[in-house]
């Protein structure tokens, strides 16, 4: 035990501060004492999301939060290694079309770019579609079934949910998750090479 | 105050004055009350004020004039004018007053209202806010009440700024990594009121501290109404999914659940962070609005580019009142 956080009478987010606080003070073995539902919730959670154990302990109106560290936390750890190349190559649409000048043969061009992106070998690690890009993972759209493939391959494909959000699209999604700026950036940041059409 | 301390308080006080000028008072759950001038005018009155959400003064006095202000266009209504509700701790620097209704009165004025005057009372902790008056033709109210089997449920922004205050709060986000909510926050609901009078909407209300189904709830009358909404359809501010798996999610939250969520039906596919949404509290958050099927294309045309707004689920018909949750 590297100490106890008293967070009694605290309301939120105070309990989880100081829980963050003693971990990142190297602490790896804390109980935190809470008083209320929503403090013991959230710092179980809190602790789950950096890779430690939650106990609960109920002791009258207190709750005993046993935190321990079993793995590094994940913002420590390096970005999920693809299969076993250590290449993590990212495909970025950012339209619906390919290239700039004629639309037609863009649609033309992107269709054919995201057929023969899934016979790569080794096919992407993942990619992000955003602004009219997003397009191209919608109902009706006739990119959808490479994205599919794509998919099954074990390729992750981020859809920018703000875009989605914009165009009224987000009902209408039919490959890849909706994703945020966040996981965005992360998947951006943390490519060894990455392609921007 | 949470909904159940609220309702407790209200039931000990005597029922409002049953006068045929008074079109919404107390015995209705909307946000604003409406009396009637003559048969052309009515004044709808609100509201509201709290504590600072964001750091930065300005874009605090905006985010609470918006909040304000959106009761009224919750009702129907067009804004006339506007007082400032203010406390303030003399200790803090008075320029920081200064920004917060500056913040305010931009606001007001671009709701088409005008400032009148206000009140200052020294307080611990800053609070600021609007009472806003404004006028609706008696014939054009929208009210909570009025959603049929077979409308859809619009929301015209997103979820989360609850969590997200509290990750602030927090340190975990900085005000620039909420700029999505902060967008939102600020933005007055005056078109999606437009364009949901022009769409012919049943009801409207507008969501904010009893959360998505705290307010949902006040749609759905004693008996005949359900509504079932899609988690997977929500729309949600950037970053708040991410705050809600690391804890940060606010006491209200907490009180909203404890109180509501035996009146909401929760499929156990729902994600947990989903769950966390449904009763997550809002500041300045969109309207809901029951829209019959027919007007669904008349409001999306309506609405245009002003802002995002998603169809998250349906009325049905149902024995009693409830929401049913799906993936």
């Amino acid at each position: 035990m590297d100490g106890i956080v008293d967070a009694r009478g605290m309301a939120c987010p105070a309990p989880v501060v100081k829980t963050r606080d003693a971990l990142k003070g190297g602490a790896r073995d804390i109980e935190v004492l809470v008083d209320n539902p929503t403090a013991r919730d959230n710092v179980c959670r809190f602790a789950t999301s950096q890779g430690c154990t939650a106990d609960v302990r109920e002791e009258g109106d207190i709750f005993r939060i046993a935190v321990s560290k079993t793995t590094e936390a994940p913002s420590d750890r390096p970005e999920p290694e693809a299969a076993d190349s250590g290449i993590r190559s990212v495909v970025v649409l950012s339209e619906d079309i390919m290239g700039r000048g004629n639309r037609e043969l863009g649609e033309i061009l992107v269709k054919a770019f995201l057929n023969t992106l899934a016979e790569s070998d080794p096919p992407p690690w993942r990619m992000v579609l955003f602004n009219s890009g997003v397009k191209l993972a919608v109902e009706g759209s006739d990119t959808v079934q490479a994205l599919s493939n794509l998919e099954s391959l074990g390729v992750e494909i981020l859809v920018c949910g703000t875009c989605l959000d914009f165009f009224g699209l987000k009902e209408k999604l039919a490959a890849g998750t909706v994703s945020n700026m966040y996981d965005i950036l992360t998947t951006m940041l943390s490519a060894t090479n990455s392609v921007a059409i | 105050m949470g909904p159940e301390d609220l309702e407790k308080v209200l039931r000990l006080l005597p029922p409002g004055d049953a006068r045929q000028d008074v079109l919404v008072g107390l015995d209705t759950p909307d946000d604003a009350a409406v009396f009637m001038l003559d048969g052309e005018t009515a004044l709808v009155h609100t509201l509201d004020f709290f504590t600072p959400i964001v750091d930065d003064p300005y874009l605090f006095g905006q985010i609470a004039a918006a909040n304000a202000l959106s009761d009224i266009y919750a009702m129907g209504g067009t804004p006339i004018s506007a007082m400032n509700i203010v406390c303030f701790p003399c200790s803090l620097g008075m320029d920081i007053l200064v920004r917060i209704l500056e913040g305010g009165l931009a606001k007001i004025r671009e709701a088409g209202a005008v400032l009148l005057g206000g009140h200052t009372v020294d307080d611990e902790e800053p609070k600021y806010g609007l009472a806003v008056t404004g006028k609706v033709h008696p014939d054009r109210i929208m009210t909570s009440l009025g959603a049929e089997p077979g409308d859809h449920l619009v929301l015209t922004k997103s979820l989360g700024t609850g969590i997200l205050a509290t990750a602030l709060k927090g340190d975990f986000l900085n005000e620039t990594e909420m700029a999505g909510a902060i967008e939102g926050m600020t933005r007055l609901n005056v078109a999606a009121s437009a364009a949901a009078l022009a769409a012919g909407a049943h009801a409207c209300t507008d969501v904010t501290g009893f959360g998505l189904v705290g307010h949902l709830l006040n749609m759905l009358p004693q008996g005949g109404l359900a509504c079932e909404v899609s988690a997977s359809l929500f729309p949600v501010y950037e970053g708040a999914r991410e705050m809600a798996a690391m804890g940060m999610i606010p006491a209200g939250a907490h009180r909203n659940r404890e109180f509501l969520s035996t009146r909401v039906e929760v499929s156990p596919g729902v994600e947990e962070i989903d769950r966390d949404l449904l009763f997550d509290p809002q500041t300045s958050g969109g309207l809901l609005i029951a829209l019959p099927p027919q007007g669904v294309e008349a409001f999306a045309q309506q609405m245009g580019g002003a802002g995002s707004w998603t169809r998250i689920g349906e009325f049905t018909q149902s024995p009693g009142p409830v929401i049913r949750v799906n993936p």
